[in-house]
Order: structure tokens, then C-alpha cells, then sequence
């Protein structure tokens, strides 16, 4: 395997008293795909959290790339957000008031400058070529989140991060984000950190990792064979 | 107090040279200080030498010269900036290679500093012109120049200095000094200049195209021409002059094109290199925004100077063998500019201190630089009217030339299209009497 | 992009975007309204000290109505030791007279004054002296009289009497009457506006009082009074006489024309001005108090509302920061947003405010004002000021947020 994208020794985060993430240790390695599971409150979130340089550690060290996210400032991490991680939400949040392709530009706008060209081919890539003007109301749950994974994706970050990205839609259109996910994987040699419930979807993941209570429980490879 | 708020634009102009020179060349930081101060030291001792020996108007003169030619220089420097950023290739920059030579650098910073240094002189004339201030102005400027380096380092990194931006900075706060000070105001002027250049365009095209009446000129086409002989047209026309080769830097900078990325095959890359080249043409145009901002400043100074007096340095002259004195209208002193020009006359051990005045009515009037009342102060022109230095008392400027009162005491002339002639002996003569009566005055009381 | 955003965001939540639009529209229009009349007060405050502060009224110097003072005395004043300080000066006569004009008739008073008389003084060359000389700031519809029988009239008088530029008076005095025409129609801000102006010899005329004039008033150059100028003459010493002597106070100027004008009594006039211009001053300082006062509660109300609206977006601030907008894209955002939206309120408030300052000055004070050139920058400054004052805290809360808890679940 490649070198590790990821490499954390003792991090931890607390919320006052609440120790939502007791000190852990992890690697992930460059282009793989880790699949976080756990019940509600186990962790797992914040983990992603702290990896997507939203939420900080208290402790412990986090290196991310070549980047050592507790000693970037508050504009740094949104360099580095903007730079190196693409995110998926369970809630897809895309700005309300702006069709599909501005929101996939919105991400390009931070980034550098928009190219609404770029942006249309992002969205074709995930299958919206069609529903480029419309606003995200007019969306369905699955192509809203497609539209997220092509904004999560229009900068060609080094890691994508899903948390529950497939929690709100129903079975086929779980299978065809997760099939999406993983054509572009293989296309954009991206690194997949994704946070699930569901069983089924860890599974197209090289490894599962298990959080209860904020402590790493389990650790499992995957069978490459689904697919 | 007062000299020391006077002094406020001049110095601000000298750290915000140092500061551009710093910015302008990084590598020669200690040679930039060294050499702009030796410059303005230079400037500084040479004008206040120069005011010293040379007569009349004639060193200010030199100095406007100068800033004149830094701004044809910003002209030139603007208009090449423009051509090569179209991307045409001008084998032109031996001067910007000998500008990023350690010469090159070293004779920038010197020019600049003499400059400055010259423009500060002439805040100081007569007495004030002393060793002492001497010595304090130049340390001012070195521990000013010091700190402005020591402190340029930390100043906006992303704020690059180049070539064009650099010439229209300096020039900026050049004019930024030098319009500070009135005998040194190049902005009047230049309306003026550009004002007579549209009335004798106009007038030469409208000779030349013979027209015996306004067969095909209506009222309508008269008032637009019109308007070419107004006084606007000098202020925007000068205005012109001013900014435009600003906006043709910026126009430059905006012109040349980013880099080429349709080879980079991954988007994000290609718009990250897209955005780092528009970042730094936007940081780029910052410095023709300031210079802008510093060139309106210098408008502004030059059109509502802070009050002060025209007071000029009395010109010798001599009486021609028949006893006459001849002064030109047009020559080194313009006399058609409606502000009083004093002269001094001397003969056979009497001297006599006059004046020449064009009013705004088209008058001319020649009287003594003495009052029949007062001591022989003499004056200076405020706006409209004339000033008695001795007891503050404005004189209209249409009453100037008629005796009594406070008024000065008018000496007979003969005003010719070439000049003004004055009677030397009478001169002397009307002198004596002026101011024997005021000293008789003082001397018997009331 | 940045455009695509705020157009999309304003289309979005109108509301919202028109209160904020409303406050600061509402800020401006006050802030032009007020400080139009607080500097055109004190513009016209200044042109009046300018000419009454450096002058001299001369009345008769017996006390009890008698006193007159003579025509055939006034060109002497040109031949004073000071007659080149004194810039102008205008003889006028009062009566009160029966003005009617078609139907209407009201009392008012009828002066007799010159307008642009061309003087010629013996040994001194020919000058022009009048109203039009003195009082450069009267603002006339129409034209200065030119013939005997034409006259200008006060505005406030004018509407009285439902004249107009044109149009013919009557004026009655003890049973003798005289039509002048109207030439012009005067605003000056003050007293002369409930008067009637016609030429001096019909006036004299007209009360019978030739050769008779009731006051003048002389401009003259001063220098300001210091001092020394207070100082006693009597108790100077040679050189402090000498220097008091050739000096222009305005005492020392009066003085000199008292004594050309048989049976008059000169005062500087600054003496008379000075409380009414203190009463302004302090009218002007609260004018200011009350405009800071209108925009700080339009700041208020603008930080209030936007404050509300940030409420609402929070989770699209969160997504942008997830997204990777580091503090500078948001807060381009945020303060683009109400920088356009100041800018227009800046110019709507203008508008109104040029408006309501007419309306005030009218209804309240009485008297017209022009607004001033720099009114209009004042009013987009004032927007903007209040505009950024209010998105002080309604961005820091919006830089404050955390990704993280507003996004979760």
C-alpha cells in the first residue's frame, strides 16, 4: 500500500465533561477507502469531523497530508478544507437559492475561481446533466446528493468524507450513490473516509473500523468481492 | 507650530518614496537608504545655495522643470508599459536593466532623494534657510528613511512593486510635496498652459478655416466651442495630463494576460494557478490606486492651497543707460499671471523695492513695495486682493494702483505690448519720498 | 460568482433585504435633511457675517424719528481715507405703504433703494454701488429694476399679494399712489423677504422725502478685530497709533464714514448680528445631535434585522465555511451584500432628503434652501457608515459559527 493519508497518535476531543473521542491511533492509508460504524454518539462523527478540519482536536496529533491541522489557524484549516477534502452530507445542504451548477461553482468559487464549463461536466460526470438550472427544492433526495458529490468532488481533493451520505435515500438510490462513489474513486484516486449505520454500506469500503463510546472497538478488511 | 503641520506633506512624501524605492528594489535596501538620503541632503543644501545666489523665480523654476520631466518621464514609462503588455515584444527595457542594476538602483534612489530633498528646501527660504535646520531636516529624513525600511518589511507582502507602478508612485508623491508649496504648484500652471493651448487651437482653426461669418456654425455649435475657452477646460484637461498615464498603468496591468493553463489537465489545479494569476494583477493595481488617490490629494492641494500668501523674492534689475527700466511681459517671469512681482532697483547707493501687477480686470499698475503711511513693510497677494504685511490690511485688487489710503504708492509707466517701462530715476525718487514721510511720521508721532 | 450569489440571495429573501434597504434609506434621507439645513444655515450665516460682520450700518443719530440723513452726503463716503476698503454700499428708505395688486391689498413695507447705480464722485473714478453689490446672495427670479417704475418684491410678500414677474402693483401712501411693475421676485432668507424694492428717487417721491434716505449700509474690507483693535487710541504710544491708524478695523472704517455723513451715527453691524448668530449655532450643533441620534438608531435597526436574517442563515454560513471559505470570502459576501444595498438606500434616502429638507425649510423656518453639492456624498457616506456599523455584530456572530454544530444531523 502507499504511504498514509492520514496518521493520528492519542487524538481526542471533548465537549467539557463529555470525552465524545478517547485517544485513538489510526492510519489510512493513500487511496483508501475506510468505513466508520458505530451507534449515535459513538464518535464517529466527530472523528470525521476533526479529520475534515471542521472540528478541532484537544488533544493528541492529527497529520493530514502534509499538513498538521492543530497548528493551522482558523484560515488555514479553511485553506485546507478547501484545498484537500471534499464532504458529503447526510442533510446534502446546498445553498438554497442557487441552482445545481452554482452550487458546484460556489465550491470552485472558494476554491480559486469559478468555471461554470467545469462545473457542468461535474455535473453531467454524476448524472444531472439534465437538471443543471435547477434549484435544489426542485431536486429529489438522490440527485441533491449527487449534486453534492459533485461539488465534494470539483476540486479534486486528496480526501472525500461522507457522513451517512446514503442515511436519507431509500435502496436503489443508495446503490447508484454508491456506485457513482465508487466509479470516481477509480477515476480520481481520491481517499474515501465514510461514516455509516448501515451495514451493507461499509462493506464497499476496503476496511470497516468500529467507535463505541469513542474508543476504537473493532477493525475489519473488507472482502473486495461485492462488486 | 505652524511650519512643522506645513511640513507634514513633504515629509509624508519623503517616507512614501523611501517606502516605494524599499519596495522597488529589495535586494539594495541599505544602498536605497543611503543613496536617497545622500540625494536629499544634495536637494536640501544645494536649493537652499541656489535661493541663496541665484535671483528671483529661477531655482523654483529648475525644481518644476524637474518634476515637469518626472512626469513626462511617467508619460513614457505608462504609454511602453501599455504597448508591451499587448504582448508585442519591445526589445526597449535597457533602461528597466539598468534600473535593476545595483547602479541602476543607486541613481533611482539619488534622484528621487534630490528631488525630494530640493521640494523640502523650498519650504524654507530667507533666514529659516540655516545650517541648523539644514542639519535637522536631513537627520529627520535619514531616521524617517531608517524606520520606513525597517518597517517596509512587514507591510503588505503581497503588494509588489514594478517598474511602471514604481515611476507613477514616485511621481505621484513628488507632486504630492511639491503641490504642497505654491511658488512650486504644478497644477495651476498647467491649467493655464492647457487653457491657452485650447483658446489658441480654436482660434488658429477658426483663422485658418476662413470663415467669414457663422454661415454653418448655429448658437447651438457657439456655446460648444465655447466651452473650449472656458476655465474648465484647463482644470479637466490638466486633470487629464495627470491621471492618465495612472490608468494607462493600470490599464497595463489589467491587459496582460494570464498564463496559459488549457495544458493542465486536472480543473482544480488549472483554476488555483488562474486564481494566483489574478490575485497578484489585482495586488498589482493597488499601486496605481494610491497613486491615484495621492495624485487627487495634490489636486487638491493645488486647488485650495491651505491660506497662504504669494509672496515672491524681489527680482534685481537695472536701468537701461537712458535711465530706464524695462521689464518684459513674457520672459522668465510671466507677468500676465495676475500675481504681483516684486523687483528691486538699485542706483548710486539708493534703492527703490517695487511691484508689477497685472489685475484681473486687465490693468496693469506699477507701484512702490511701501505704502504712504505705514513703514515699508511691503506686501503680498492674498486671494483678490493685495495684503499690507505691516498692518494686515487687504487691499482690493482693482483699487491697487490708485493713491491713498492704505493703498501702495503708484509709480508712473508706460505699459507697451512688449513689456512695462519705468522712469529708474523717478522710481528712486518717489522711493525717497515714501519712505522719508513714513519715517517723519514715526519719528514726530501723531 | 460573487454577483450570482448576492443577486440570487437578494431575489431570494426580499423582505428581509427591503427592511434593511428601508433603514438605511431612512438614515440618509434624515441625515440629508438635517445637515442640508444645519450647513445651508450656516452658509447663509457666513455670507451674512461676510458682509454684515465686516460692515457698518449708518442711521440718524437723533434717536426720535425725526432724524434723516441726506442723499447729496453719500458720494463722500467714496472719498474717506478708507475709500478703497469700502467695497459698496446702498442707501435705503422705508415706508409703509398700501400694496395692491389685482384684487388683493396688503400692508407692507415699500423701500427705496439703488439697485446697480453707477456713481461718479469727482476726482475718483466712477464706481458701481447697490443692492447688487452688497447683498451678492439675494437669489433673484427676474431682473434688477432698470426704469423708474419697475420694483422687485420679497417672495413672502409676493405670495401674499399672488404677484408675479410681469405683473403690476399698486402702492398707496397718504392718498398718493404709484404702479410699479414687477421686475424680479427676491429670496434672501430673511426680513427683506416681506418688503417691496423699487428705485430710490420714485420712493422719495412717492413718501415725500426727497433727497432724504433712512439708513445705509457700507461693506467694507475689515480686518478682523483683535486686541489691539479694542485698545483706547488715545493711550497709544507713537508707534502703536501709527499702526492702529493705518489699520482697517471695523470701528476705525465706521468711524471715518460717520464723519462724511452729516447727522449719522455709524455701528458696526457684527454687534447686531452676533446673538441671532449664536441662536443658530446652537440651532446647527442640535441638528447634528439629531442626525447622529437618526443614524444610530438607523444602524440599530439595520444591525437588528440583519442580525435576524443571519439567524436564518446560519446553516448556509456553515456550508460555505465547510465547503473551505475562509473569513475574507464571508465577510466579502456579507458586507457586498450590504454595501449594495447602502449604496442604493444611500441615493433613494438622498432623494427624500433633499425633499424633506425643502419641505422643513419651508414649513419650519421659513425660507428656501438650495442643497449643496457635497449633500450627495454625505448621503451615500452616511449610508454606508451606518450600513458597516450595523453589520458589525451580525458578522462577527457570522464568523463565530462553527461549522460543525449548526451542520450536525
Amino acid at each position: 500500500m502507499a504511504a498514509n493519508i492520514i496518521e493520528t497518535s492519542g487524538l481526542t476531543r471533548s465537549y467539557g465533561d463529555i470525552c465524545a473521542l478517547k485517544p485513538l491511533d489510526l492510519r489510512v492509508a493513500e487511496g483508501e477507502w475506510l468505513s466508520v460504524m458505530g451507534h449515535s454518539g459513538s464518535g464517529k462523527s466527530t472523528l470525521l469531523n476533526i479529520m475534515g478540519g471542521l472540528d478541532r482536536p484537544s488533544g493528541g496529533s492529527l497529520r493530514v497530508g502534509e499538513e498538521d491541522l492543530l497548528a493551522l489557524t482558523e484560515d488555514g484549516l479553511a485553506r485546507f478544507r478547501r484545498d484537500y477534502v471534499g464532504i458529503i452530507f447526510q442533510q446534502h445542504h446546498l445553498v438554497p437559492y442557487l441552482s445545481a451548477v452554482e452550487n458546484v461553482m460556489l465550491a470552485q468559487y472558494f476554491h480559486s475561481v469559478p468555471d461554470e464549463a467545469e462545473a457542468r461536466s461535474a455535473l453531467e460526470r454524476v448524472g444531472l446533466g439534465h437538471r443543471l438550472k435547477n434549484r435544489p427544492g426542485e431536486l429529489s433526495g438522490g440527485e441533491q446528493q449527487r449534486v453534492c458529490i459533485a461539488r465534494a468532488i470539483i476540486n479534486s481533493p486528496k480526501l472525500l468524507l461522507g457522513d451517512e451520505p446514503t442515511g436519507n435515500l431509500d435502496h436503489k438510490s443508495t446503490l447508484m450513490i454508491m456506485e457513482l462513489l465508487r466509479e470516481l474513486r477509480a477515476e480520481e484516486r481520491f481517499t474515501v473516509i465514510m461514516v455509516t449505520h448501515n451495514q451493507e454500506v461499509a462493506t464497499w469500503g476496503d476496511r470497516t473500523i468500529y467507535l463505541d463510546d469513542g474508543v476504537l472497538v473493532r477493525e475489519e478488511r473488507n472482502e473486495q468481492g461485492e462488486s | 507650530m505652524a511650519l512643522a503641520y506645513k511640513l507634514i506633506p513633504l515629509f509624508l512624501a519623503w517616507a512614501g518614496a523611501v517606502m516605494v524605492l524599499g519596495r522597488g528594489f529589495p535586494g539594495r535596501r541599505p544602498m536605497v537608504a543611503v543613496a536617497g538620503s545622500a540625494g536629499y541632503a544634495g536637494g536640501l543644501a544645494a536649493t537652499f545655495l541656489l535661493v541663496r545666489f541665484l535671483p528671483g523665480d529661477l531655482p523654483f523654476g529648475i525644481i518644476k522643470d524637474a518634476v515637469g520631466a518626472g512626469i513626462i518621464l511617467m508619460w513614457g514609462v505608462s504609454v511602453a508599459a501599455v504597448y508591451r503588455s499587448t504582448g508585442r515584444d519591445v526589445p526597449l527595457p535597457w533602461g528597466e536593466r539598468f534600473a535593476h542594476t545595483r547602479l541602476g538602483a543607486g541613481i533611482c534612489a539619488l534622484a528621487t532623494g534630490i528631488l525630494v530633498g530640493a521640494i523640502c528646501a523650498c519650504r524654507f527660504t530667507g533666514a529659516d534657510a540655516s545650517v541648523p535646520v539644514f542639519l535637522l531636516l536631513v537627520l529627520a529624513a535619514v531616521v524617517l528613511a531608517c524606520a520606513v525600511l525597517a518597517a517596509e518589511r512587514f507591510f503588505f507582502s503581497s503588494l509588489t512593486m514594478y517598474p511602471s507602478g514604481m515611476t507613477v508612485a514616485l511621481v505621484a508623491f513628488l507632486l504630492l510635496s511639491s503641490s504642497s508649496i505654491l511658488r512650486l504648484d504644478l497644477f495651476s500652471p498647467l491649467t493655464m498652459k492647457v487653457m491657452k493651448f485650447a483658446h489658441d487651437f480654436v482660434h488658429q482653426f477658426f483663422e485658418s478655416m476662413l470663415i467669414p461669418d457663422h454661415f454653418f456654425f448655429n448658437s447651438f455649435t457657439w456655446d460648444f466651442i465655447g466651452f473650449f475657452f472656458g476655465k474648465q477646460v484647463g482644470f479637466w484637461g490638466a486633470l487629464i495630463i495627470w491621471f492618465v498615464p495612472v490608468l494607462l498603468v493600470a490599464l497595463a496591468v489589467n491587459l496582460v494576460r494570464l498564463p496559459a493553463v488549457a495544458h493542465i489537465r486536472q480543473g482544480a489545479q488549472r483554476r488555483k494557478m488562474l486564481a494566483a494569476a489574478i490575485r497578484e494583477r489585482r495586488s498589482r493595481l493597488v499601486v496605481p490606486a494610491l497613486a491615484a488617490v495621492i495624485f487627487a490629494a495634490a489636486v487638491y492641494q493645488s486647488r485650495f492651497p491651505s491660506v497662504e500668501y504669494w509672496d515672491p523674492k524681489p527680482v534685481s534689475v537695472t536701468a537701461s543707460p537712458s535711465g530706464e527700466i524695462f521689464i518684459p511681459k513674457k520672459g522668465e517671469i510671466d507677468l500676465e499671471d495676475e500675481k504681483l512681482h516684486k523687483y528691486l532697483f538699485k542706483q548710486g547707493g539708493r534703492e527703490a523695492r517695487f511691484f508689477v501687477l497685472m489685475a484681473p480686470s486687465g490693468q496693469w499698475t506699477v507701484d512702490l513695495d511701501a505704502c504712504a503711511i505705514c513703514k515699508p513693510d511691503g506686501y503680498g497677494q492674498a486671494e483678490g486682493a493685495v495684503l499690507c504685511y505691516y498692518c494686515r490690511t487687504l487691499i482690493p485688487l482693482d483699487t491697487v494702483g490708485k493713491p491713498g489710503g492704505c493703498n501702495p504708492v503708484p509709480v508712473p509707466f508706460t505699459a507697451k505690448d512688449d513689456g512695462i517701462h519705468i522712469d529708474g530715476l523717478t522710481l528712486i525718487n518717489r522711493w525717497g519720498e515714501t519712505v522719508q514721510a513714513t519715517t517723519r511720521i514715526k519719528e514726530t508721532g501723531k | 460568482m460573487l454577483f450570482r450569489i448576492l443577486k440570487n440571495s437578494f431575489l431570494k429573501r426580499p423582505k428581509a433585504v427591503f427592511l434593511v434597504f428601508l433603514s438605511i434609506a431612512m438614515g440618509a434621507a434624515v441625515a440629508t435633511a438635517f445637515l442640508g439645513i444645519a450647513g445651508e444655515v450656516s452658509h447663509k450665516m457666513a455670507l451674512e457675517l461676510r458682509s454684515y460682520g465686516a460692515n457698518i450700518l449708518l442711521e440718524p443719530a437723533a434717536v426720535e424719528g425725526g432724524g434723516v440723513l441726506h442723499e447729496e452726503d453719500l458720494p463722500k463716503i467714496k472719498t474717506v481715507f478708507w475709500k478703497y476698503n469700502i467695497t459698496g454700499f446702498t442707501p435705503y428708505l422705508f415706508g409703509v405703504a398700501e400694496i395692491s395688486s389685482g384684487t388683493k391689498r396688503e400692508r407692507g413695507v415699500v423701500t427705496g433703494t439703488w439697485f446697480n447705480k453707477q456713481l461718479e464722485v469727482e476726482g475718483e473714478a466712477p464706481t458701481v454701488q447697490g443692492i447688487k453689490v452688497i447683498a451678492p446672495w439675494w437669489d433673484l427670479r427676474g431682473r434688477w429694476p432698470e426704469a423708474a417704475d419697475e420694483a422687485i418684491v420679497g417672495a413672502a410678500l409676493a405670495k401674499r399679494l399672488g404677484t408675479a414677474v410681469g405683473k403690476e402693483l399698486v402702492t398707496t401712501v397718504g392718498g398718493r399712489s404709484r404702479r410699479f411693475r414687477v421686475a424680479g421676485i427676491v429670496t434672501t432668507g430673511g426680513f427683506e423677504e416681506e418688503q417691496l424694492f423699487a428705485p430710490l428717487v420714485t420712493v422719495q417721491e412717492l413718501l415725500q422725502k426727497q433727497g432724504k434716505v433712512s439708513r445705509v449700509l457700507v461693506s467694507a474690507l475689515t480686518v478682523p478685530m483683535d486686541d489691539f483693535g479694542r485698545k483706547d487710541p488715545a493711550g497709544m504710544n507713537k508707534d502703536d497709533y501709527e499702526k492702529w491708524y493705518c489699520t482697517a478695523y471695523v470701528t476705525s472704517v465706521a468711524k471715518n464714514v460717520e464723519e462724511v455723513m452729516a447727522g449719522s451715527r455709524a455701528k458696526p453691524i457684527w454687534q447686531i448680528a452676533s446673538a441671532e448668530g449664536a441662536l443658530l449655532k446652537k440651532l446647527n450643533g442640535v441638528m447634528i445631535f439629531l442626525t447622529i441620534l437618526a443614524l444610530g438608531s438607523a444602524a440599530t435597526a439595520v444591525s437588528t434585522s440583519l442580525m435576524a436574517s443571519m439567524a436564518e442563515r446560519s446553516s448556509e454560513i456553515a456550508l460555505m465555511k465547510a465547503v473551505g471559505a475562509d473569513r475574507f470570502q464571508i465577510s466579502s459576501i456579507f458586507l457586498g451584500e450590504t454595501l449594495i444595498i447602502s449604496i442604493a438606500g444611500g441615493i433613494i434616502g438622498y432623494l427624500i432628503g433633499d425633499r424633506l429638507g425643502v419641505f422643513i425649510s419651508r414649513t419650519v423656518f421659513n425660507s428656501t434652501i438650495i442643497s449643496p453639492l457635497w449633500l450627495f456624498p454625505t448621503a451615500i457616506i452616511s449610508a454606508l457608515v451606518v450600513a458597516l456599523a450595523g453589520s458589525v455584530a451580525p458578522l462577527r456572530r457570522a464568523l463565530l459559527i462553527e461549522p460543525v454544530r449548526v451542520l450536525k444531523g
